[in-house]
């Protein structure tokens, strides 16, 4: 069951009348929403209950461990032993369950290649739902608990909810224990104002994906990737331009619903794009798109691995690849996810050390300084960030690195047709994808504020007219999420 | 090294590193003012800053303690420091 399929229409209205039908108290609404989402697990498949439960139990008497022994010199070995075996069972999951079936057949192919005989089981398994998600977020809570940064779930049923809440349990956002561990720890109240915002949010967020984003990859990318050869090189540039909004509509539409959600039951979960094609370096893009899963393999894997003792201390280019390679093999078991990582990492040295001789001009002449606040400059970081980042899905997209390598090829020569037929959807959603980070601009933000010093009942009608607009335009259950497949 | 030598090199070390001489106009009267959320540092300076107090204070910062509760202001760093190495000393 995903947002957009029609099971979820009837399953989220259900579940938001029992939990507020319940005595406000925080164990009866925790209740309910560990009864919903482990419903909503196990209409993906019940065998997956079994594992999530399983891990939701390690971390919490991990997590109790640690909390009760923070600040015990005492208990430091049986300290690291617990957060090992929390780590151990979370991420060997993980590994087991998405990485299996690569690795086996990377090193059969490469001991073949070698002149051995290799024949490692090559497991086909399902990914079990969310499993890349709720990893994280355990793995984030016990490290925190154990570095004294937060204290443990205070119960059982408050650390189930946190690790298995059905909103953002299939794609994020990525929470930290101080974000949302702390709301279900206290009764919560609805507002009407939660509940504009919650359905703003969410109505919103199914524009970008159900509409938006679905009409851009059906109509041009799948063409245009799916026939390459068919394309001429308009078209390959065109495709991969696509594929980048329909990748940013899918998962901030994603990403949207799922904080709306959140918010219908007086839950605020953490933004997870911000409006990432305004970015102007390739840092910043990183601070904007996916902030949630950034700011943890920042957390815990680039800080750790660069301050204090931490093995690459004070070299940050090494850690940065490490960090970015991490992230693409993150985002799926392929060589062609790996390829994506290791190319954002070493943009985001060749930045950095960009950044460092820039910053010595600026020292020796405070000229630069005002030149780096130029349009032009802005313009030309912006365009070398977000070419940058198009040409990278190329391999993101691509199912093996040789289709990757023909499709680039295909950029820049071949014959074929100039474009797939395009309709007026795709020019519409083109149009929607640039107005939504245009109103984010200084120089459009008085539109935005207008509409919403618009009285309600007119706001509530262009929510109405889209509604229908989406009705007549989006078949429920037209497509899957990219990043549940992650 | 006093509070006010802590502020001064934290200072001196954005003016040098990110803002030529506008770091304390861009900080400005709130020294709790968050650098992340701001403009003031991005994550990468953010590590940065934290390698030069270590070399510049003579401080060994705990991987426990990175993180922005420490040093994601002008206040909340010269407090971690000072703190450190009060404790260092006695």
């Amino acid at each position: 069951m995903s947002f957009i399929e029609v099971e979820f229409l009837f399953f989220l209205p259900i579940v938001w009348m029992v939990h507020w039908l319940l005595p406000r108290r925080i164990g009866a609404q925790n209740a309910a929403l560990l009864a919903s989402s482990y419903l909503f697990f196990a209409a993906w498949h019940w065998k997956v209950l079994g594992l999530v439960i399983a891990g939701t139990i390690v971390d919490y008497l991990v997590g109790s461990y640690l909390g009760r022994t923070t600040g015990s010199k005492e208990s430091a070995t049986s300290r690291r032993i617990a957060l090992a075996t929390s780590l151990l069972f979370g991420l060997g999951a993980l590994a087991f369950f998405k990485y299996e079936g690569f690795f086996a057949s990377s090193i059969n192919a490469l001991l073949m290649s070698l002149g051995f005989s290799s024949s490692l089981p090559v497991l086909k398994l399902a990914l079990p739902l969310g499993i890349s998600f709720y990893t994280l977020q355990r793995v984030g809570y016990v490290l925190d608990v154990y570095w004294g940064r937060h204290p443990p779930a205070r119960t059982f049923l408050d650390f189930a909810v946190f690790t298995s809440f059905f909103p953002q349990v299939t794609a994020g956002p990525i929470s930290r224990a101080s974000e949302l561990l702390s709301q279900l720890q206290r009764p919560r109240h609805l507002t009407a104002d939660l509940l504009a915002r919650g359905a703003a949010a969410f109505l919103m967020g199914y524009v970008l994906k159900g509409w938006a984003g679905d009409s851009i990859g059906n109509d041009l990318v799948n063409p245009v990737f799916d026939r390459s050869t068919e394309f001429g090189v308009l078209a390959h540039w065109a495709g991969v331009g696509g594929y980048a909004l329909q990748v940013f509509g899918d998962f901030a539409g994603y990403s949207l619903m799922a904080i709306g959600v959140g918010r219908l039951f007086g839950i605020e979960l953490p933004v997870n794009f911000n409006f990432p094609f305004l970015s102007r370096s390739l840092p910043e893009f990183w601070r904007r798109w996916h902030i949630t899963l950034n700011r943890w393999l920042f957390d815990y894997i680039f800080t750790p691995l660069t301050t204090s003792r931490g093995w690459f201390r004070g070299r940050i280019d090494t850690a940065l690849l490490v960090t970015f390679l991490a992230s693409g093999l993150w985002h799926g078991a392929n060589w062609t996810f790996v390829l994506w990582g290791a190319l954002h990492g070493l943009g985001m040295i060749v930045h950095r050390n960009w950044d460092e001789i820039y910053r010595g001009w600026c020292r020796r002449n405070r000229a630069w300084v005002q030149r780096r606040k130029s349009w032009w400059y802005a313009a030309f970081a912006w365009l070398v960030t977000i070419g940058f980042f198009v040409l990278t899905l190329v391999p993101f997209r691509s199912s093996n690195i040789g289709a990757a390598t023909d499709f680039a090829a295909r950029m820049f020569s071949s014959p074929g047709d100039a474009l797939p037929p395009i309709g007026i959807n795709v020019m519409l959603a083109v149009l929607v994808m640039i107005g939504y980070h245009l109103l984010e601009t200084k120089h459009f933000a008085w539109c935005r504020e207008r509409y919403f010093a618009l009285p309600p009942f007119v706001r509530g009608l262009t929510y109405g007219a889209v509604i229908v607009f989406l009705m007549i335009k989006t078949p429920v259950a037209s497509g899957t999420f990219i990043y549940q497949q992650f | 090294m006093q509070p006010s030598d802590i502020r001064r090199l934290v200072i001196d070390w954005l003016d040098d590193n990110y803002h030529f001489g506008e770091a304390e106009a861009l900080i400005g009267d709130d020294e709790d003012k968050s650098f992340l959320r701001n403009g003031v540092l991005d994550s990468l300076g953010f590590v940065k800053l934290i390698l030069h107090l270590e070399d510049a204070c003579n401080v060994q910062i705990d991987r426990k303690d990175v993180s922005p509760a420490n040093f994601d202001s002008l206040l909340k760093v010269v407090t971690y420091v000072s703190a450190q190495l009060t404790k260092a000393r006695t």
